[in-house]
């Protein structure tokens, strides 16, 4: 028994055979080969498998394939493309030892560039309040508040293009 | 200390990024290109799911597969028996002496001793199929009694959990020096108290899992897993599965975490390679989450008695320590390894001359419990720096003084224990006094006077310990009863276009161990360490390293492996080089360049050069040289390391609820020569948080029936962004005179001090009740009940 589901992912409209118990983090990575999107816990508990449906993050392992029916997806490879957020927040992420075994790193960072996207200079404690749902279970999370924050340093950074927030060079 | 230096002047890789260059190489697992081993799926692959028993004890009287199989998209279904058929027993390999090692295979055969046990494995077209098989299956199981604690299975009368063993214990090992039954008896102080540690595990985000292909023709395994240790898995699959090890491949994809869980090999793997080769198909199998909380090795649960006698000067004479591990239904690979360090452990930084413990393992319907970060360390620092904050009490002297008055000193050192360990460098009381110096700058004496009497209950405590890193000597090992070797082998080379690869055993789990070998054998070449490349996780590319990354031994053996023979490569270049410059070998130097005549700039080779004339046109090389430029070298420690440190934690307790909240931490660690600081400090803050969430509120919870009652992450409750404070670290370097580079190994160091400390800050903030805290997890309840049982009012 399957369903067809359309949607649109990483800006891409894709049509999907799935069966209706299939999860939308199942049906990425089987699909689209989404391998950002990665499987932590299944029951929502780790945020490894963070994506944005329809411009909110969701735990992908808690949404039905068949529930994204129409939506815009984006995951962890369509914001590395063109988000500058996310790749300032990916750069950060490489310089600062914010990521060990880097299971977790996509999660965090799609969570991490949400909240960047509403509250663009965020403090300590936000970063924390908000990244609380992400687990990590190897750095003890203090170089990826670092992380985060050295991000939002980034875009006033001499080096920060203002006009794109780009980073040209160091 | 100049080691020190040169390491630290070269940047690591990873600071290197945030130049232009980094955009292109931005690490794999901030996007998606990594491959994690749910990532790997050869074409046709078939997806395993394995059915585990409801009970936690059974015996299996009957299994009835014919509707699972008869499910279309259904390729195998395994059973028991046919495991008994197609594979011989599985090793445990740490083989102490006095251990019973109940024989065990890669799943039940017809009886059950955990909740979780395997009974059946399905390999079906989806992973979902295959779970809809297991539904299918019918197994009848004929409950037994059940053995949910120690003391059920210590209590006359208890049940056999081994029918042809007298009782439930795995077995008991005992060490001794001097006379401790004369130390207790004439001394002016005697102290015991009893502790409990409880269940928990090492949890990586990433669940075990592996991929399995057979290729009938060859007879060969191709096995990708995310373990720890690829070579022992080889080893195990060949043994177990009957095929010679060289038609055995094992890989390490992106590992998602390991802390020691990944460590141990398991029954899951074999399962899979039987599955492969009788489907004909690849085969993956990925622990559930809920899985993994009854089938990844448990960890920490030990109950510890201790006993301190010491002189009317505050001098601890006598140690005694009971150490009591509540394994499981059967034994993980690690045997009762950390059950037996805990014991070994217990002197820890401390000059104590009669001393007398034993290690016991008991069995109950629990999971196997295994490998996980620390090993037995942490509940031996648990207990003796609880106990020596009981002597302090008793005796009305201020703990550190009581630390101060019995760490070993530098003059003593190397200080043999009489108990197997020998403390072989550093300065353990000025690590105690520089995180003192760290509380103190922090302001945490004001603070807790300033909370007090605003009426809030703050209050401070200490840890000291030590451990033994590096393993290990191989035939320490052996002589401990390890079936397994403790040394390293590395290879690096130079190819045909000058460029450098090391070869090694290590596993990079995201610690940074490629990092350091990197940074290691370049800093003999003189190359900047992004022009080293690191393989690794490759049994049939890659050099042996039987122990694999664990033992907080990748830094100690596998970078010291690294270095040698990358200063066996060194030489052969330098030797080449001499022969083509017309020059003395010691007149050479090698830089990021290539190699040179000192001071005479023209006189020059290229690395592009030095790799032509080894390989390519032999006639650019001297007349004895008969091609490739490899050093190759075996290093095996000659003594286990020591590592050491210190910690305090400030933290505020809540007497209506019993809440504990960490306010402040501190800590300062010797590890030895410290190859790359980012990775220490990386290592140091991560095992802390486990540590604390472990001391705080990680608990695997078992009801009277021995089922797991909180098998997922909202009832086991992982550390979170919120949970805890910046930790201030403070450090010390002192080189290892029994490593060749100095290097001692921090893997584990974080896990250490934080259960100790943490409790005896509790029992400040409470110093008026008198609570002297014994257990951890330190959950509210159990808090609230010593509060209550103190009588005194606290509200």
């Amino acid at each position: 028994m399957t369903d067809t589901v359309r949607l649109a992912v990483n800006g891409s409209d894709v049509e999907l055979r799935v069966e209706p118990r299939e999860t939308l983090a199942d049906a990425l990575r089987r699909t689209q080969g989404t391998r950002s999107v990665r499987l932590g816990c299944e029951h929502g508990a780790c945020g490894a498998c963070t994506v944005r449906l329809d411009g909110r993050t969701v735990r992908s392992c808690l949404v039905f394939a068949i529930q994204a029916e129409g939506a815009q997806v984006e995951t962890a490879e369509g914001l590395a493309a063109h988000d500058a957020c996310f790749q300032r927040l990916q750069e950060s992420f490489a310089c600062g030892n914010a990521f060990q075994c880097g299971f977790c790193a996509t999660g965090m960072l799609m969570t991490a560039s949400e909240l960047l996207a509403e509250e663009p200079r965020p403090d300590a404690d936000s970063v924390r309040e908000r990244l609380a749902g992400n687990l990590c279970r190897c750095t003890g999370y203090e170089s990826i508040v670092a992380g985060v924050l050295r991000a939002v340093d980034g875009a006033t950074d001499p080096a920060t293009d203002p006009a794109t927030g780009e980073v040209t060079e160091r | 200390m100049s080691v020190r230096r040169d390491h630290a002047s070269i940047a690591p890789q990873r600071d290197s990024v945030g130049e232009t260059a980094a955009m292109v190489n931005l690490p794999a697992a901030l996007s998606g290109a990594a491959h994690y081993v749910n990532d790997i799926e050869p074409p046709g692959t078939l997806f395993v799911a394995m059915l585990r028993s409801p009970h936690a004890h059974a015996l299996v009287r009957g299994i009835d597969v014919a509707a699972a199989r008869a499910l279309p998209g259904v390729h195998a279904v395994l059973t028991g028996a046919e495991v008994l058929d197609r594979a011989g027993p599985h090793p445990v390999y740490w083989q102490l002496t006095g251990q019973r090692t109940p024989q065990t295979r890669a799943m039940a055969v017809d009886r059950v001793r955990y909740h979780g046990q395997v009974v059946a494995a399905v390999a079906a077209e989806s992973r979902a199929l295959a779970e809809d098989a297991l539904e299918l299956i019918a197994v009848d199981y004929e409950p037994l009694p059940v053995v949910a604690t120690v003391a059920e299975a210590l209590a006359p009368g208890a049940p056999l959990l081994v029918p042809e063993w007298p009782d439930n214990v795995f077995g008991e090992q005992v060490y001794g020096t001097g006379d401790t039954d004369r130390a207790f008896a004439d001394a002016a102080y005697v102290v015991e108290e009893e502790f409990d540690f409880g269940r928990s595990f090492g949890a990586p985000l990433e669940t075990r899992g592996c991929v399995v292909e057979y290729e009938p023709v060859a007879g060969r395994f191709e096995v990708w897993i995310n373990s720890q240790s690829p070579n022992r898995v080889r080893e195990v699959v060949s043994e177990v599965v009957g095929v010679p090890q060289a038609r055995v491949r094992v890989r390490i994809p992106a590992v998602g975490g390991g802390f020691g869980t990944k460590a141990n090999y398991y029954g899951e793997e074999i399962l899979a390679c039987l599955l492969a080769r009788s489907t004909g198909r690849p085969v993956k199998y990925v622990e559930d989450r809920d899985e993994s909380f009854v089938a990844s090795s448990h960890a920490r649960q030990q109950h510890l008695k201790v006993a301190l006698a010491a002189d009317a000067d505050g001098r601890i004479v006598g140690l005694r320590g009971d150490v009591v591990g509540t394994l499981g239904g059967e034994l993980s690979s690690v045997g009762m390894g950390p059950v037996w360090l805990a014991a070994v452990s217990l002197p820890g930084a401390y000059r104590i001359e009669n001393i007398r413990v034993r290690a016991r393992g008991v069995m109950t319907n629990r999971s196997p419990y295994g490998s996980y970060r620390g090993w037995g360390a942490p509940k031996a620092v648990f207990a003796i720096e609880r106990t020596v904050d009981r002597l302090a009490r008793t005796m009305g002297l201020d703990p550190q003084e009581l630390r101060r008055r019995n760490l070993v000193t530098p003059e003593e050192m190397p200080y043999a224990n009489g108990i197997l360990a020998r403390l072989d460098s550093g300065d353990y009381r000025e690590c105690l006094s520089r995180v003192e110096a760290l509380t103190v700058d922090a302001g945490w004496p004001d603070t807790i006077r300033e909370a007090r009497s605003a009426g809030r209950r703050v209050g401070m405590g200490y840890a000291c310990f030590v451990e033994s890193t590096g393993i290990g000597p191989s035939r320490v090992m052996t002589a401990i009863g390890v079936e397994q070797a403790g040394f390293d082998e590395a290879v690096a080379r130079m190819d045909a276009g000058g460029q450098v690869t090391v070869y090694t055993g290590q596993a990079e789990l995201g610690q940074g161990i490629l990092t350091t070998i990197a940074q290691t054998v370049a800093h003999e070449l003189g190359l900047p360490p992004e022009r080293v490349e690191v393989v690794s996780g490759d049994t049939d590319r890659c050099p042996y390293t039987g122990y694999g990354t664990a033992g907080s031994r990748g830094a100690a053996v596998g970078c010291e492996a690294a270095r040698l023979a990358g200063v066996e490569l060194r030489d052969q270049v330098l030797g080449l080089a001499a022969d083509r410059l017309e020059a003395d070998p010691a007149e050479l130097v090698m830089d990021e360049h290539g190699v040179g005549v000192r001071g005479v700039p023209g006189r020059r080779l290229t690395h592009a050069e030095i790799g032509r004339a080894a390989y390519r046109d032999l006639t650019l090389a001297g007349d004895g040289f008969s091609g490739t430029l490899q050093g190759r070298a075996v290093y095996d420690p000659t003594a286990m390391t020591y590592s050491y440190g210190a910690a305090a934690a400030l933290v505020e307790v809540d007497a209506e609820t019993g809440e504990v909240r960490l306010l402040d931490g501190a800590m300062v660690d010797d590890c030895g020569v410290v190859i790359n600081p980012d990775v220490v400090e990386g290592q140091l803050v991560g095992g802390s948080v486990q540590a604390l969430a472990g001391a705080l509120f990680e608990e695997l919870v078992y009801d009277a029936d021995a089922r797991l009652t909180n098998p997922d992450f909202h009832g086991y409750r992982l550390p979170r962004t919120t949970d805890f404070p910046p930790l201030r670290l403070g450090h010390m370097e002192t080189p290892s005179p029994a490593s060749g580079s100095g290097v001692k190994g921090v893997g584990e160091a974080g896990t250490l001090p934080w259960a100790p400390a943490l409790c005896a800050a509790v029992d400040d903030a409470l110093a008026d009740t008198g609570v002297f805290v014994t257990e951890v997890p330190l959950r509210p309840e159990r808090l609230l009940e010593a509060i209550d049982g103190s009588g005194v009012a606290t509200s």
